[in-house]
């Protein structure tokens, strides 16, 4: 097998991308899909732990199923949030959305 | 009826309090009904206290009508109340005033409900300090007093009123507060507050000793307890130097609040030093009789010559009464020196006795005498809207029934013999004479003083050509009347036939000393 | 007559006038003529019983009073005094022996006179005067029930002190005596005069005269106050038969001693010399005189002020005992006695006020009574209070006749400004009013001793006798000096009354109001006839046993009866030689007699000579006023006592009162040291309420300022912007990983450490 590491790597690479779109990306919806990098980022982690330290349990299978609901979810009541808020202000740039200043 | 003969002392102490209740619900503006209400409710207690005194027992001559109820077992404080001789011929006083007072005061138009109320609750206060037998519980009553006679004089008072009412309360209670302080400490050192107790354990601490739990030594402590106890009831007497609070608060009293304060709120003082200074400090008491009986002299003294200088005719009474009450300080000065004699001789046992009744019986003729005066140059205030007595003249002939009976209280006052003042002061004088004589022969400058002043008061007002504008004055009138022929009754009766409140105080006093 | 009703009448005879004064105050003063008959009634009364008692006491025989004095005894417990079973309480009552019957006999009766006197003297049923307060001269008085109460109660007091069986109710008794001196003195208490420099005869006001009376007596009052208490804790009972026996004045010698039973007795005498005006308190009693006569007749001296007389008399064994082991208050009682006797004679020359010249005769006449008691003369002291009593006031009674005869001359002719008592306006009254003349005539013959027939001499003489004898048979110089200076005093009695009588009655009037003078009513004019009476015979029951040498047996009826009364007790301390003489008969001698014969028989003529013989006229100055020159002013100013006085003591005492003891101690002093206190609270407050506004409250509403200014600092953070708040929460989660990671793998411990 492949070391566990390759696949850490891969998933801190993929968390990486995921933050850096998070803090640089003007659209709110390519946020939201950062977002989903970096669960996605997370549930490879998870289940490379799971296959490689306890395979037999299911453990880390439930919790990336989880992640998974959890993401699928959140996107959607962030992308609902996201639809209102344009009808309303007419934008989708993140920096403009600052009406909990203060 | 066995109800009655029970609960007689709480009944007595207690339902003019129930009276203030009843008239302070009364509306505000029944005037008329709110008077008579309180007039009525307030004779009670004075038929209660003539039940007392018909059931009392001469032969016993101690304290009856006890009452005891448990209160603070945790400190030692209770519900002990009770009657001798002394107490009940206070009591009389006191039961007699209050409704003389309330009749005297049917002229307040403002505020009369709570007048009344205070009125009757300062009763149940006077009442219930000449019956106590605890510490604490006489206290209570000693400072509850206070508050309804600082009421009457700021708010139904004269021109200075504010003055006068602050002077009065802070006065006494600054004395209070030593008072207090030696109550405590007299509590935790025997464990009670029982007063009779209290005259055997306090008394018989060993001299010596520590006190236990304080770690100070029993001869301070009793020392500086005395001198507390002496200031406080010197400002209530008051004796000289301890009494510039009288002249400005029974000069600015309302007419009934003055015939009280004087009536009966001074005697407090006394008989604070009869009840407890004496009985409890035995040693203490007969090291500074001297003390008291030159305080007492310069009362006399000072209290006349004060008098005889002033042309208020109020302020003219109320020195008055210093210079009167200076007699009661001269027999309890000499019930002091004996009291705590450590041997014993019949000579000076007689002497105590009679000086002892003498104050006693004094007390309760100053009572009747000083609270008529007030009343009598109340009835020319309320006509002539002035006390000045340079203004007054020729009264006699616009009054003339007014002016004689003022001659005769006046005389009551001066100590004519064959009116009640005479008695006890002879008294005194008799009592003093073997153990004070320097004190006594110097008094008699007071006495002459006495006179003096007297004149003064009856020669301003009544004698001399008519002033023009007090022609016109309606005489005294059928309500002004109801109040001063009791109290002159009482002083002729008293002056010619003694015996009918002195055998009372004599028999407890004789025990006293026996 | 049984014991039990002579022991109600005793009760009776003060209690009736007592009541009567009640009575009259309180029901009938609207009624005048019932109150008047009611006063009547009572002392007439008192007079029937007084003198059924007196006349009881002295059947006993006097044999029987030697032994056994007190024939009539009541009492009661009054005081009560300790334990009644220990007979300590003070008992009461009336007691009636010798001295007190014949006190009972001249009391009442002359009390009795001015009752009736009084009656006419108001004006009773003339048209009712609108006057109240004042005189309403020819019309009833407005004040008139009054008046009767008043006098009803004083002489329910004299009757009383007289009957008293000890010292309290005596005091009692004498007190009340003042309070109506006060009263009656004052009775006229509306009463104004001009500036007292514009009046010819200077007086002040009725009511101020009044306070006068009652204070110089207070005086004396107040100490003997002390006497008594003094008295009672050393003899242990305020009981005269009690006090004085044998038993108890000797134990007092020992136990109380010479020097303590001196100022006992000084004490009470005191009051004596308060109460009958002698030197130094004698001022009040001529301006006493402002009262109506009446009352100057009974209380000022018939009663009241012979009451210090009655007082020393009733005590004398106290006394006897004590001069004879204490020489000097012996001394002090009699030179008292006699200097105010001359003194007063020499001030009585002088007056114009025709009151004026009785009341310095009074104060004179009550000076010889006690100088007799200062070298314990009892008997004599005794005899000449009862007959002066009579004719002083006769003289007095008359004198009031007189005035109002010279007021009714005023009314007649329409002038107020004339003062109807001065004697210069007077004269040939003896035509106009010739009932009043004569017996002013008698009485003033009996003052001056006029021999024989008037009382007035056998009384004095009977104090000369004592005197005389004292320095004879026992060399006392006291009793010489005593002698002489009363002889001269005698002397000038006889003098100035020759002086009066002249002047008032003799030639011709000296202005319209005697010109126009007339007899008095019957009211007044028949008592004057009574007393007269009196004032002759009553010098009769004392002619002296041994009278010019001769033996008449017991005729000496005064001084074998009244003297009984201490007979025993002073037989028996003369047995112990704790006094000097026991009651016994003086031997006879002529000197005492001649000297009372000469002085009043020189002194009458004298009197004639400078004023009888050529009468004054109108406008003609007093003849002695020449000759005398300053000393005349000296006598007539009274010899400047009142102004002394006011400069020594009234003045300074109401500076002290108002100034001193009222402003400056009560309000000066100890106010201001009571507010002292009060500021140095009130500062202290002040700087506590400071220190809360400052460092409290203001301290608090700082660190609150910091608050908010830490918080608007903080919400800086709050951006608003979703991306830069992920930014935060990513560093602060990174940091707290390097945290847990370098504790958990003690990188942080080994970074520690390196330092």
């Amino acid at each position: 097998m492949i070391p566990l590491s390759w696949y850490l790597l891969v998933a801190a690479a993929l968390f990486c991308i995921g933050l850096y779109g998070l803090f640089v990306r003007r659209n709110a919806v390519a946020i939201l899909m950062s977002v989903e990098l970096l669960l996605n980022a997370v549930n490879i982690n998870l289940i490379a732990f799971w296959r490689y330290n306890a395979p037999d349990r299911s453990v880390g299978l439930a919790w990336a199923v989880f992640v998974l609901t959890v993401a699928a979810a959140e996107a959607a009541v962030g992308l609902a949030l996201i639809i209102s808020v344009y009808r309303n202000r007419d934008s989708v740039v993140a920096e403009e959305l600052d009406l909990l200043k203060n | 009826m066995d109800f009655l003969q029970d609960n007689l002392l709480n009944l007595v102490i207690f339902f003019p309090l129930l009276a203030a209740l009843i008239v302070f619900l009364l509306p505000e503006d029944e005037k008329e009904l709110i008077r008579r209400m309180a007039l009525g409710l307030s004779l009670a207690p004075l038929g209660l206290v003539l039940i007392m005194w018909f059931t009392y027992d001469r032969y016993d001559a101690g304290i009856q009508f006890a009452v005891f109820a448990e209160w603070f077992p945790a400190i030692g404080s209770n519900y002990h109340m009770g009657i001798d001789g002394i107490s009940l011929s206070m009591f009389l006083l006191t039961t007699l005033l209050t409704p003389l007072a309330i009749l005297a005061s049917f002229t307040i138009q403002e505020k009369v409900r709570m007048y009344m109320s205070l009125f009757l609750v300062m009763e149940m206060a006077m009442l219930g300090l000449f019956a106590s037998l605890d510490l604490m519980i006489f206290f209570i009553f000693w400072e509850f007093g206070l508050v309804p006679m600082y009421f009457l004089i700021k708010i139904w008072g004269g021109k200075d009123r504010d003055y006068a009412s602050f002077k009065f309360f802070v006065y006494t209670m600054a004395g209070s507060l030593g008072l207090l302080l030696s109550i405590q400490v007299m509590g935790i050192a025997t464990g009670t507050f029982d007063i009779p107790t209290l005259m055997q354990t306090w008394v018989n601490l060993p001299a010596g000793g520590t006190l236990e739990g304080t770690g100070l030594p029993v001869d301070l402590v009793k020392t500086v307890a005395f001198w507390a106890y002496m200031i406080a009831f010197a400002i209530k007497v008051p004796i000289w130097p301890f009494h510039t609070w009288l002249p400005d608060a029974h000069t600015e009293a309302p007419t009934a609040g003055s015939m009280i304060l004087a009536g009966v709120l001074l005697k407090l003082g006394a008989y604070g030093f009869i009840r407890l200074v004496i009985p409890l400090f035995p040693q203490q008491a007969h090291l500074t009789a001297g003390i008291l009986a030159t305080l007492g002299m310069l009362s006399i003294i000072l209290g006349g010559y004060a008098a005889f200088g002033q042309w208020d005719f109020k302020r003219l009474v109320a020195y008055s009464s210093i210079n009167h009450m200076g007699f009661v300080v001269l027999g309890i000065a000499v019930m002091a020196y004996v009291y705590g004699l450590p041997g014993s001789s019949t000579a000076l046992t007689n002497d105590a006795i009679m000086a002892t009744n003498g104050a006693v019986f004094q007390m309760f003729n100053h009572g009747l005498s000083a609270a008529a005066m007030f009343f009598l140059v109340g009835v020319i205030y309320d006509r002539a809207h002035t006390r000045d007595l340079k203004r007054f003249g020729g009264i006699w002939t616009i009054m003339p029934v007014f002016g004689t009976i003022l001659i005769f209280t006046s005389m009551a006052s001066l100590g004519l013999p064959g009116l009640n003042g005479f008695v006890s002061e002879f008294m005194v004088v008799r009592g003093t004479w073997g153990i004070f004589t320097v004190q006594l022969a110097l008094s008699m400058l007071g006495l002459l003083m006495t006179g003096a002043y007297i004149l003064k008061a009856i020669g301003e007002t009544l004698h001399g050509p008519v002033k023009a504008e007090w022609r016109g004055l309606p005489d005294m009138t059928l309500r002004e009347h109801l109040v001063i022929w009791p109290l002159m009754a009482l002083m002729l009766s008293l002056g010619i036939w003694p015996q009918w409140v002195l055998v009372f105080i004599n028999d407890t006093v004789t025990k006293l000393f026996g | 007559m049984t014991e039990q009703i002579l022991q109600i009448m005793a009760w009776l005879v003060p209690a009736g006038p007592l009541l009567t004064f009640f009575l009259i105050m309180l029901f009938t003063k609207h009624n005048r003529t019932l109150s008047w008959m009611l006063a009547w009634a009572a002392i007439i009364s008192s007079l029937v019983m007084g003198w059924l008692l007196a006349f009881n006491v002295f059947g006993q025989g006097y044999h029987y009073l030697e032994e056994q004095p007190i024939v009539v005894a009541s009492a009661i417990d009054w005081l009560p005094f300790g334990d009644y079973a220990q007979g300590l309480w003070v008992r009461m009552g009336m007691a009636v022996d010798p001295l007190t019957a014949v006190m009972l006999i001249m009391v009442p009766f002359a009390t009795t006179m001015i009752f009736i006197y009084s009656v006419g003297y108001h004006n009773y049923g003339q048209p009712r005067g609108t006057h109240v307060g004042e005189p309403n001269h020819g019309n009833e008085d407005p004040l008139i029930a009054r008046f009767f109460a008043l006098m009803s109660l004083f002489g329910g007091a004299m009757l009383l002190m007289v009957l008293a069986d000890n010292l309290l109710l005596l005091f009692i008794g004498w007190e009340i005596m003042g309070f109506c001196s006060y009263s009656l003195i004052g009775f006229w208490y509306a009463r104004e005069y001009p500036d007292p420099k514009e009046m010819p005869i200077p007086r002040i006001p009725p009511r101020k005269a009044a306070v006068k009376a009652f204070m110089t007596t207070r005086v004396a009052d107040v100490l003997m106050l002390l006497g008594i208490v003094f008295f009672y804790r050393a003899f242990g009972t305020l009981s005269f038969s009690e006090a004085f026996s044998f038993e108890a004045l000797q134990t007092a010698t020992t136990v109380v001693g010479f020097g303590g039973l001196g100022i006992m007795t000084l004490l009470i005498f005191a009051g004596t010399v308060g109460k009958s005006a002698q030197w130094p308190l004698h001022v009040w009693l001529p301006d006493a005189m402002e009262g109506p006569t009446p009352v100057s007749a009974i209380i000022h001296a018939a009663a009241m002020v012979s009451a210090g007389v009655y007082l020393i008399v009733r005590i004398f064994p106290l006394i006897a005992v004590t001069i004879e082991g204490n020489p000097t208050v012996g001394v002090v009682i009699a030179i008292i006695g006699a200097f105010t006797a001359i003194m007063s004679a020499t001030i009585a020359v002088a007056q114009n006020d025709v009151k004026g010249v009785l009341a310095y005769s009074t104060i004179s006449q009550l000076g010889f009574m006690v100088a007799a008691i200062g070298i314990g003369a009892y008997v004599a002291a005794a005899f000449h209070l009862i007959t002066h009593a009579f004719f002083k006031a006769l003289l007095f009674l008359a004198s009031g006749s007189v005035i109002h005869g010279m007021e009714h001359g005023a009314l007649h002719v329409h002038d107020h400004h004339t003062d109807p008592q001065d004697m210069r306006h007077m004269g040939g009254l003896r035509q106009k009013m010739p009932r009043t003349f004569w017996t002013f005539l008698i009485g003033g013959m009996a003052l001056s001793g006029l021999p024989f027939i008037t009382a007035g001499f056998w009384s004095k003489d009977e104090i000369f006798a004592d005197a005389w004898y004292q320095w004879v048979h026992d060399g006392k110089g006291l009793a010489l000096l005593v002698f002489i200076m009363l002889a001269a005093a005698a002397l000038l009695t006889a003098f100035y009354t020759m002086r009066q009588i002249s002047l008032t009655f003799l030639g011709k009037p000296r202005s319209a109001l005697a010109a126009h003078a007339h007899e008095s009513n019957n009211y007044m004019t028949l008592p004057l006839i009574g007393l007269a009476v009196f004032a002759v015979a009553a010098g009769w029951f004392g002619i002296p046993d041994n009278f010019l040498g001769v033996e008449w047996g017991k005729i000496n009826l005064f001084h074998h009866y009244v003297g009984a009364t201490i007979y025993a007790v002073m037989a028996d301390l003369y047995a112990a030689k704790l006094v000097a003489h026991k009651i016994f008969t003086l031997p006879f001698s002529w000197i005492p007699l001649l000297t009372s014969l000469t002085v009043a028989l020189g002194g009458l003529f004298l009197g004639w000579w400078v004023y009888g013989r050529n009468p004054l006229q109108q406008g003609q100055p007093d003849p002695l006023k020449a000759p005398l020159g300053p000393v005349h002013t000296f006598l007539e100013r009274k010899w400047y006592w009142d102004e002394l006085y006011q400069k020594v003591f009234i003045g300074p005492t109401v500076y002290l009162s108002e100034k001193i003891v009222y402003e400056f101690v009560d309000r000066g002093l100890i106010d201001g040291l009571l507010h002292l206190i009060a500021r140095v609270f009130y500062t202290i407050g002040y700087y506590m309420r400071r220190f809360e506004e400052v460092v409290i409250s203001d301290g608090v509403d700082w660190i609150k300022d910091q608050f908010f200014v830490m918080a608007r600092e903080f919400r800086q953070l709050q951006t608003g912007k979703i991306q830069e708040y992920t930014l935060v929460s990513m560093l602060f989660a990174v940091a707290l990983a390097a945290l847990v990671l370098l504790i958990n793998y003690g990188w942080f411990a080994r970074l520690l450490s390196s330092f």
